[in-house]
């Protein structure tokens, strides 16, 4: 049994190297048009089918990690963060695969396969054993309801990708129009953002080699009048305690750069025990975000979306449009049906109730309602185009806060198991 | 096709008025399906100490005083003596007071009756029926019924004795 | 009288059809109406393919005003944004809903400060049950209604009433458009093409030199199948209020009894409770050795009773048949005529149920007999061998209050307590009283011994013992169920359902026109589509390529948005 699982951990490892390959291929295709000797065409179809190859190749290593974990662990590996965000990853190769059939863009898959990337590697901060089944858990509803709700995701996500591409390829980034400017920035934002996730996933992989614990207990007083019971619990501390939990104290610090203890408290209402480490995991996240950025901007000696955009050149935004609208009309019915219908019937047969207002299913129906507003506009002559990419970026934010959000921060029946 | 339209026009808007309207005050009121202060009193089916069955509409037409409680909750043993007074006081002036017991043994509850001195009528809910329909929390919670059988209103925790009998007459005028 | 003779234009059509006030393009030959339209090369505004639509009529009454308010797109768009925020707001804080016993006007406030006494105070801690959010989902219910009923019947029209032969215009200022030369004899092309364009499915209606071809239009039906479903879910959500309809609540079955279900002339006895935890084995490493408890399986073995006489007299027992059984687990309730059971939590601890004492003489060891005595509900008057013993006073749970007067403490039978006066042979005329703890921790806690001489002046002779746990019975759980009666739930399936059928019949198929026209050797074709311009180019780049006519698919494009 562990030797299977074994052979899907290698499996899932050497697909994630596949697609960096698949990544830095595409980006050959594209960017190396300049350069190379031969005509621009055919040097972007021979490269861009070498880079669909090796992605593709890469999906079939990540489907068969997902079947032989299945297989090792006896469940449908989509029970825990881990196991669903590497799902998701696998389904975003999926959705990329069949628009690129559909499409042929090679410049899609510069933006696709690094989505794929950042969620696999986000995937491999949580825990990784296959964990038992909770009662509630165990139901066919999980397989059917859990899949089709990241099926649906993963179209939005491409859809994210071809948007977040029209946006580049069509903001005036040369120009110092106000409105334009204020494109810029909110381009800027953008990429911000996805290098927050890439520097948190970097900042815990980094202390995570390093080996990095400290260790803080608090103590709380609890009970009726009469009687006082005080129940002390621990936390521990994978990244250098900036900010210690509320009330608490140190019962081992392992020093970082000068710092011997933590700079400040969590304020009284972050009173859980792990509220001041999710916390101190947000500030870290920010300043190595915003350290990676200096860099990047340092590199490209412009701001990232001035720098990005020529590599757009020669791209008609109108099927940039296309792609993104039809990726949300396909996985629009997917997500309808995996993350509401079946949710829902799933709701009533374990919980008695399909729809309880839990703040996982708001957010599902935030999303839904989200789109929805989209396709709506879409029927309005000018809401095609610009506009409609920046809502395919923001929708696809609302659907991250949804899947990771949620579960981390707000607390409810939901949440996932293994997520500390 | 014009006059037509218009009326189903208007069909279809009053329906959605009807309908909306519906909608709303449900969920605004009631949506525990609680009984608050101005709706119905809900009615109860209870064993009393006399070994007879008592119904809320047996007291329609008079001022209800019904005290929900339990022996050991120490304000509603508290507030028994008050409630006796009260009992003795507006018995002629069609007042009733009546004690709901949440669920104890038919022996603890008649020897407690005994030892207080209590005389105004004590039922018995050992299913706790009525501390359900009633949507009883804490002990004491005491509802003023006024003779129209709807609720007056709900005091929840112990009686303020110097202003239980400012109450009853606030009860018997309503 | 001026203002009707402005607004009166001439709707007759070139081609000799009488249109209706209000149409952009000929019903018949498709051919703009309008002046200005006529002169512009933009495409044509293809909207219920030009008709007249009777909701924009000049003069709206008031209640047109209403009705046009609820059928506007853009006000739809607002209202799902603004419950889009609203949803949101909701989930700030637990909602009031998701707690079973708390006081909202104070957990708030002591929970989460100032900020959550403001979002109680804004009713934000209900925000799904509160009066604006119920307006705005009835308000969308409305928008739904109002925009499928002005907006079906138009398009049915628009969709029925196809003609073959277009004007010109009509086709070269679609969205995809070719015009070119070709070879063969008008009629005889026409033949060739509609045979492969009927291969990829079209419906092909042929006029010497002209040709409609049609697929797929019941793929515009599918927005509005889509508004049905939402309004059949959200009436089913809304007729779920109803009285008798829909129940909820917890109830606790204690492990062997045969309880009562609030409100309903059902009975239900927990036969036996198993809850099973996975073995250290099936721990993943991490959890293992740190005594984490991992439930595998709770499943509560339950029959239900249904009341048959004497169900609502309290003086009288009830007479019960069993109607059912089912083990229910998590994600298996039990399911009896509508009525469910739903395994929701358990406890653990044991609770006594009834002993079966001994009563001994201290001195001698000589067993008089044993007697039966419930912890709930017990009987006044036993009589063992010689003796009498009458139950004076019972306790729940003992303790002394501030008087050191023995009460209560709690309903709940933790710490049973029962004072007997006995009577009999050799023992004082008014009898002793005695004082009985059934549980041995009790009895040492309280020091019963104590309890008795003091009451009596001296030791008891006799005393009450238990003599194994064979004369114990205890229920060993208590199982929690959250029963439930939700009759007006297959509706709401069906909404879903039609939702389902709404959006696969709108999104995964496209509803394609192609018009062509041969004139003096020279073919115009122009095609139309609600959804997935890329497609219906490819695809009649494809079909001319099957008539000798390479193409290439860019270039059919011919501007204006797409969608």
């Amino acid at each position: 049994m562990s030797g299977l699982l074994n052979f899907s951990s290698n499996m899932f490892v050497v697909a994630f190297f596949l697609y960096c390959a698949a990544f830095i291929l595409f980006a050959v295709a594209i960017m190396g048009r300049r350069w190379s000797n031969r005509d621009p065409e055919s040097h972007r179809r021979k490269w861009g089918n070498i880079a669909f190859g090796v992605s593709s190749l890469g999906l079939v290593l990540e489907l068969t990690y997902f079947f032989t974990r299945w297989a090792g662990g006896g469940h449908i590996p989509v029970s825990n963060m881990y196991e669903f965000m590497s799902f998701l990853s696998m389904m975003v190769m999926v959705a990329f695969t069949v628009v690129y059939l559909i499409y042929r863009k090679t410049i899609l898959g510069l933006f696709a396969v690094p989505i794929t990337i950042i969620i696999m590697a986000y995937a491999a901060v949580f825990p990784q054993e296959v964990q038992p089944l909770i009662p509630s858990l165990q139901s066919y509803w999980l397989k059917i309801h859990v899949t089709m709700a990241a099926a649906g995701e993963s179209f939005f996500a491409i859809a994210f990708a071809a948007g977040f591409m029209y946006l580049l390829r069509t903001v005036n980034f040369s120009s110092t129009d106000k409105k334009d400017r204020r494109q810029q920035r909110w381009v800027e934002i953008v990429f911000f953002s996805i290098i927050l996730v890439i520097s948190f996933i970097i900042t815990v992989f980094a202390f995570r080699a390093a080996g990095y614990e400290s260790v803080f207990t608090q103590t709380k007083a609890s009970g009726t009048a009469g009687q006082t019971t005080s129940v002390t619990q621990t936390v521990e501390y994978k990244l250098p305690p900036i900010v210690a939990p509320y009330h608490s104290k140190v019962e081992s610090y392992q020093p970082f750069l000068g710092m011997t203890k933590p700079l400040f408290s969590a304020p009284s209402w972050m009173n859980g025990i792990n509220a001041g480490r999710k916390f101190n995991t947000i500030i870290w996240t920010v300043i190595s975000g915003i350290i990676l950025y200096g860099i990047l901007r340092l590199i490209a000696r412009k701001p990232l979306g001035r720098a990005a955009s020529p590599f757009l050149d020669g791209i008609d935004p109108d099927d940039l449009d296309e792609i993104s609208y039809r990726a949300i009309a396909i996985g629009f019915p997917i997500f309808t049906l995996g993350a509401l219908i079946f949710a829902m019937i799933w709701a009533q047969v374990a919980w008695g109730r399909f729809w309880g207002w839990d703040p996982k299913e708001v957010w599902a129906l935030i999303c839904w309602l989200f789109y929805s507003a989209y396709l709506h506009l879409r029927l309005s002559r000018g809401w095609q185009g610009r506009q409609s990419s920046w809502l395919s970026v923001l929708g696809f934010l609302v659907v991250m806060f949804t899947l990771v959000g949620v579960n981390l921060v707000i607390a409810g029946l939901h949440s996932y198991a293994g997520t500390n | 096709m014009g006059k037509s339209r218009k009326k189903v026009q208007i069909i279809i808007l009053l329906l959605i008025v009807i309908l909306g309207g519906y909608a709303i005050t449900t969920q605004v009121s009631g949506s525990n399906g609680k009984p608050t202060e101005g709706s119905k009193a809900p009615n109860f089916d209870l064993l009393g100490l006399d070994g007879k069955v008592h119904t809320l509409d047996e007291y329609k037409g008079k001022a209800l005083v019904v005290n929900f409680w339990g022996t050991w909750c120490e304000p509603c043993v508290k507030e028994m003596p008050a409630l006796q007074a009260q009992y003795d006081k507006w018995k002629d002036k069609d007042v009733v007071i009546v004690g709901i017991n949440a669920g104890e043994d038919k022996m603890a509850v008649e020897n407690f009756v005994k030892q207080v001195h209590v005389s105004f009528p004590v039922m018995l809910d050992p299913e706790k029926d009525a501390i359900q329909s009633y949507g009883i929390s804490p002990l004491p919670t005491t509802f003023f019924v006024s003779p129209n059988g709807k609720i007056n209103k709900i005091h929840l925790g112990q009686l303020d004795l110097q202003t239980l009998d400012q109450q009853i007459e606030e009860l018997v005028n309503s | 009288m001026m203002k009707e003779v402005i607004a009166f234009k001439n709707t007759k059509c070139e081609c000799g059809h009488q249109n209706p006030v209000g149409t952009v393009l000929c019903e018949a030959c498709g051919r703009p109406l309008e002046e200005q339209d006529r002169e512009s090369n933009e495409v044509l505004e293809m909207r219920y393919d030009g008709m007249a639509r009777r909701s924009q009529r000049a003069n709206p009454n008031f209640i047109d005003r209403i009705w046009n308010f609820f059928s506007s797109v853009k006000i739809a768009v607002y209202m799902i944004i603004l419950t889009l925020l609203g949803s949101m707001l909701g989930t700030i804080f637990p909602q009031e809903n998701t707690f079973l016993n708390i006081d909202p006007s104070t957990y708030y406030k002591e929970t989460y400060g100032t900020a959550g006494w403001i979002y109680y105070k804004l009713g934000l801690s209900h925000t799904y049950e509160s009066w604006w959010f119920v307006l705005l989902l009835v308000m969308i219910g409305a928008s739904l209604v109002i925009c499928s009923l002005d907006r079906v019947l138009p398009l049915y029209k628009a969709l029925t009433k196809q003609r073959i032969l277009k004007h010109k215009q009509f086709l070269t200022r679609q969205r995809v458009v070719y015009q070119g030369p070709v070879e063969l004899e008008s009629k005889e092309w026409v033949e060739q093409a509609s045979v492969h364009i009927k291969k990829r499915g079209y419906r092909v209606h042929t006029l010497d030199n002209a040709l409609l071809a049609e697929k797929y239009r019941f793929s515009r039906w599918g927005p509005y199948v889509i508004h049905i479903g939402l309004i059949i879910f959200l009436l089913a959500v809304l007729a779920r209020g109803l009285p008798g309809l829909h129940m909820d609540q917890h109830v606790a079955f204690p492990e062997g009894e045969i309880k009562h279900i609030p409100n309903t002339s059902y009975y239900l006895k927990n036969e036996k409770f198993t809850v099973e935890y996975y073995s250290e084995q099936d721990l993943p490493k991490e959890f293992q050795g740190k005594n984490k408890v991992l439930p595998k399986l709770f499943k509560t073995q339950a029959t239900l009773y249904e009341c048959t006489a004497n169900c609502n007299d309290p003086s009288k027992q009830p007479t019960l048949k069993a109607v059912d059984h089912h083990n229910i687990e998590v994600n298996d309730p039990m399911d009896y005529k509508g009525l469910k059971a739903y395994q929701f939590d358990y406890d653990l601890t044991p609770v006594l149920r009834s002993v079966k004492p001994s009563l001994v003489d201290k001195k001698t060891g000589k067993d008089y007999g044993t007697f039966q005595l419930k912890i709930k509900d017990p009987e006044r008057n036993y009589k063992v061998g010689p003796y009498s013993l009458e139950l004076k006073e019972k306790y729940n749970d003992f303790g002394l209050d501030e008087n050191g007067q023995p009460v209560t403490k709690t309903p709940n039978p933790n710490a049973p307590a029962f004072l007997f006066l006995i009577k009999g042979p050799n023992l004082p005329a008014e009898g002793v009283h005695y004082f009985y703890f059934p549980k041995q921790v009790d009895k040492e806690r309280f020091q019963q011994d104590a309890i008795n001489a003091k009451m009596n002046g001296g030791s008891v002779p006799l005393e009450l013992d238990v003599k194994g746990m064979g004369n114990v019975d205890l229920s060993m759980s208590t199982t929690y169920l959250n029963i439930r009666v939700d009759k007006a739930m297959p509706f709401v399936w069906v909404g879903a359902a039609i939702v389902m059928l709404g959006l696969v019949l709108g999104f995964y198929w496209q509803h394609r026109r192609i018009w062509l026209r041969i004139d003096d050797g020279n073919l115009t074709l122009g095609a139309h589509t609600n959804k997935n311009w890329f497609g219906i180019r490819r695809e009649i780049a494809a079909i001319l390529r099957k008539m000798n006519l390479e193409v290439d698919e860019k270039s059919l494009d011919n501007g204006g948005n797409h969608s």
